[in-house]
């Protein structure tokens, strides 16, 4: 009888040892993230700016002891190419992953837009760097509820619109928009031509679309400039503005040439050289105003160190690219805003973070300068945190120079 | 006016690159029966391998003859591994398979080799800015070159096939190539050279649109090669004047169609418009019917 008493005791006291043992594993595992992002391919600006953003948030994090006291970990980092279908697949993966915690969006609004339906049937918090289709965290509108798990850091394309907007009105009454085919350009161009006629209801918008990759867009052009176009307006990225760019110079079309952020990216400069100049598009303000921000210029010197001056920093150190800021920038603000709402929550638990995020208030950021969230809010970008650029020749160097902001 | 002579000329420069991809799948076609649409990948490589090399301070020339070698030497490639094989069958269709296998393989390896980024392509013969005037409408040189090019090539081509000995021997191959063999006709040295002929022309195209479009990557290359098809096809399958007919109407229709019409529709309405003369023309503008022998 004493014998199973004394059994029986030690196999409760081994019981309690364990579960304490597992207790104590769980507190001082990592708090684990994931993302997919477009890695490899054609596109993977967007997806290698995700990553190293996300990489240097969390070095500062783990340089400052972490978050509830247990380092961070980026522990699936899945490469997508851009293409949905593989997005899905990934997030599918992260999201059967129990420890994953939070995550980052795949870059632009197709990917994002396929897999944000599984991140909110899943709960866990996401956020979005660079997606611009308001509908992934605005379902039925601006003014309706976001999704309650979904936030939003990256430059939309309403507030693109509403700048390039108010940008344009001043200077000019017909408006040509050349839109790629895609519903982020289409977006563009309806956005645009609504906020052009709201400034300015007499003014005219005539707007002609391309497809992604065309080789040559004189029929576009011929169109827009028989309209009486003053100005050519361009929604789309980078290799395919420097296609525009290179037609209107041998169409010997001098208009004006205003953009979104895609058209000042590197595929566009190292696409059309000196003919970049007096190119006008916006961007956010984080890399145009100097001097920089302490914070600001920690994040470069910590990114420096890191990845020294490659492609998305640019080979000059005191002036770094301005599409660094929404290529790069923006997945380090995401992983903050995790991060915040994670500590400020006390847990990695899903609901209490989202909880947490949705009070978030005045959370410093770099791609937003002050991050704020409302459960009716999850869109923290805003069309005063962008500024209208001009490319002008520095030296031998091309530079985008604030114009307006 | 200027509306429309803008559009045609341009149409005319677009078109002639279709044409001379629509050239290069026609030798495969004369004297195999088989089109190699592993060739988006051919023009990829020339013109990236082509950007790199300036890059790398390697002259205009000497990179130029670089990437046209290397083309050539994967025309072997292709009749080699792809399509021989797949003929040793009757009527297998293992090439089509085959030639497209390798084609994204050759994708993924540049890829690999020179990343995925857009990288500019350099100017050749002609800067952007370089044009002329006729009438006050500005014509690009590097349009009128591009037109130039491949005219010439055409008129070359034509000479070889009408009046030369290995002409002559292309033409037998192409009309029953187990009589030529007989004949004494090299039928596997004319096979494996209208395979490197395609594929020169195959990294000529790419030299010449990639100039046009400014930058370059490893995806490009797959859509012309689909229009250069169709050129072929709505020219006449195996016809060279009916390439260049193919190629020039091709590019002119979705030119008009953008700018009289819709430029969103631009592909859409041109490719109904080839549905429907291809259905009153069945064999193109310059083909003839295929004899098929008892």
């Amino acid at each position: 009888m004493r014998r199973i008493a004394y059994l029986a005791g030690a196999a409760v006291v081994t019981m309690v040892a364990m579960s304490g043992s597992a207790s104590v594993a769980q507190t001082t595992a990592p708090v684990k993230l994931g993302l997919s992002a477009a890695l490899t391919g054609p596109f993977n600006e967007f997806g290698e700016g995700i990553r190293r953003g996300a990489e240097v948030a969390i070095e500062e994090w783990n340089a400052a002891g972490g978050v509830l006291g247990r380092k961070i970990e980026l522990a699936e980092v899945l490469d997508d190419q851009l293409v949905p279908d593989r997005a899905v697949q990934n997030v599918r993966r992260i999201l059967d992953n129990p420890d994953i915690v939070a995550m980052v969006a795949p870059g632009p609004s197709g990917p994002t837009l396929a897999v944000v339906g599984m991140v909110v049937a899943d709960g866990r918090p996401m956020c979005n760097s660079q997606a611009q289709t308001p509908t992934i965290v605005h379902p039925d509108g601006p003014d309706k509820p976001p999704y309650p798990n979904v936030f939003s850091v990256a430059m939309s394309v309403p507030a693109e619109a509403e700048r390039l907007g108010r940008a344009l009105t001043a200077s000019f009454n017909n408006v040509g928009l050349i839109t790629e085919s895609t519903s982020y350009g289409k977006l563009g161009a309806d956005l645009i031509k609504k906020s052009v006629l709201e400034h300015k209801p007499a003014a005219t918008v005539t707007a002609e679309t391309y497809n992604q990759r065309a080789q040559d867009m004189t029929a576009q052009l011929v169109r827009l400039q028989r309209a009486g176009a003053e100005v050519i307006v361009f929604v789309g990225l980078g290799a395919d503005a420097a296609v525009l760019r290179k037609t209107m110079t041998r169409l010997d079309i001098a208009l004006p040439l205003y953009g979104s952020s895609g058209l000042v990216t590197v595929p566009f400069m190292e696409g059309v050289g000196d003919l970049a100049v007096g190119v006008r598009a916006t961007n956010a303000t984080t890399f145009g105003q100097k001097p920089f921000s302490p914070r600001t210029q920690a994040f470069l010197d910590r990114y420096r160190n890191k990845y020294g001056t490659d492609r998305w920093y640019g080979a000059d150190p005191e002036n770094p690219l301005i599409s660094m800021a929404p290529l790069v920038t923006g997945a380090y603000d995401c992983v903050n805003l995790l991060l915040d709402g994670i500590k400020r929550a006390g847990s990695t638990e899903p609901k209490a973070v989202v909880a947490a995020i949705d009070k978030t208030k005045d959370l410093p950021g770099l791609l937003v300068p002050s991050i704020s969230f409302t459960p009716q809010n999850h869109a923290a970008f805003s069309p005063n945190d962008l500024a209208i650029y001009e490319m002008k020749k520095r030296g031998d160097k091309l530079a985008l120079e604030v114009i307006s902001k | 006016m200027t509306f429309f002579v803008t559009l045609v000329l341009t149409g005319i420069s677009v078109g002639s690159v279709y044409a001379l991809i629509a050239t290069g799948l026609n030798l495969t076609f004369w004297t195999t029966r088989t089109l190699n649409f592993g060739q988006g990948s051919i023009m990829m490589l020339c013109s990236l391998g082509f950007a790199f090399l300036v890059m790398n301070r390697i002259s205009l020339p000497l990179a130029v003859c670089l990437c046209l070698l290397v083309s050539g030497v994967i025309g072997v490639v292709v009749e080699r591994l792809t399509v021989r094989p797949a003929l040793k069958r009757v009527g297998s269709m293992g090439w089509v398979v085959s030639t497209l296998g390798l084609g994204i393989l050759i994708q993924g390896l540049a890829a690999k080799l020179f990343g995925s980024q857009a990288v500019a392509f350099p100017e050749i013969l002609f800067s952007v800015k370089d044009n002329i005037r006729i009438g006050g409408i500005a014509l690009s040189l590097q349009y009128v070159v591009v037109i130039v090019i491949t005219l010439v090539i055409m008129a070359a081509l034509e000479l070889f096939l009408r009046r030369t000995r290995w002409g002559h021997a292309v033409r037998a191959v192409s009309e029953d190539a187990e009589l030529a063999r007989v004949q004494g006709i090299p039928v596997d040295l004319i096979v494996v050279s209208s395979f490197v002929a395609s594929s020169l022309l195959a990294g000529l195209a790419g030299l010449l649109a990639a100039q046009i479009g400014g930058t370059v990557d490893s995806s490009f290359g797959f859509d012309l090669v689909l229009l250069g098809f169709v050129a072929a096809v709505l020219g006449g399958m195996g016809s060279s004047a009916g390439a260049l007919s193919g190629g020039i109407g091709l590019g002119i229709i979705t030119k008009l169609v953008g700018g009289y019409i819709s430029t969103a529709a631009e592909h859409g309405i041109a490719f109904a418009l080839l549905m429907l003369i291809l259905a009153l023309l069945p064999n193109g503008f310059l083909g003839r019917a295929e004899v098929r022998r008892a």
